[in-house]
């Protein structure tokens, strides 16, 4: 049977079937622009309940709104309206991965263990291949 | 015709707004089967694109939207 796979099927690298939507999210800002910091999560719930593989880099001050810390005393409207758990525990529950680079870890002085559980550490080469073979790369 | 119109399921999402009443519907649809038609009750003004947007990416079916007193009532097929 595997005769009569193309040489195009065999050529593409795994996990990277032909067709397979993607948006990688990128945010930049902090705690210093709370009205910034729940929109990402918003849009990254939605392209995942598109049935799109979906991804929130966060760099420089992104990171600053997942340490486990902030996450309850943080909201877009300051203190009305929802907390920044609501945000990104939807996102999540949309199987939005969360992804962090470690020199933007530095930048901010934190730590792994500080962040949420559920963040994952990338490198720069992973961005970069990320941003390329995705669909669409939005920048907030 | 009629029988394949009646929704299996139906979820109210009054008062949610983005991007609830894709999320809920997405988790449903995930939980019927092919054929099933899924009522979504909604007052999101923006409900109209984003299903259109949704039902286009995820391949399932659009039946129709309909505004009745400020909800609109939408209904999808699953493919």
């Amino acid at each position: 049977m595997s005769s009569s796979a193309s040489p195009e099927a065999l050529a593409a690298p795994a996990g990277a079937d032909e067709g397979e939507d993607s948006v990688l999210y990128v945010m930049t800002h902090g705690l210093e622009a709370p009205e910034r910091c729940a929109t990402p999560f918003f849009l990254a719930a939605s392209a995942a309940a598109m049935d799109v593989e979906t991804a929130i880099y966060f760099t420089m001050n992104g990171p600053q709104l997942l340490r486990k810390d902030v996450i309850d005393k943080v909201g877009p409207k300051g203190e009305q309206g929802q907390r920044l758990r609501f945000f990104i525990e939807q996102a999540l529950d949309c199987d939005v991965r969360l992804l962090v680079c470690q020199p933007s870890l530095d930048l901010n002085d934190l730590t792994r263990e500080e962040l949420l559980d559920e963040v994952e550490m990338i490198g720069g080469a992973a961005f970069n291949g990320l941003a390329m073979e995705a669909s669409a790369v939005v920048t907030f | 015709m009629e029988a394949q119109m009646t929704p299996a399921q139906t979820i109210d999402v009054t008062g949610k707004a983005c991007p609830i009443p894709v999320v809920k519907t997405a988790k449903a649809m995930k939980a019927m089967g092919t054929g099933d038609v899924l009522e979504v009750l909604a007052t999101d003004p923006g409900v109209e694109p984003d299903m259109q947007a949704w039902t286009k990416q995820t391949g399932n079916e659009l039946l129709g939207i309909e505004q009745r007193d400020g909800v609109f009532r939408v209904l999808l097929r699953k493919s």
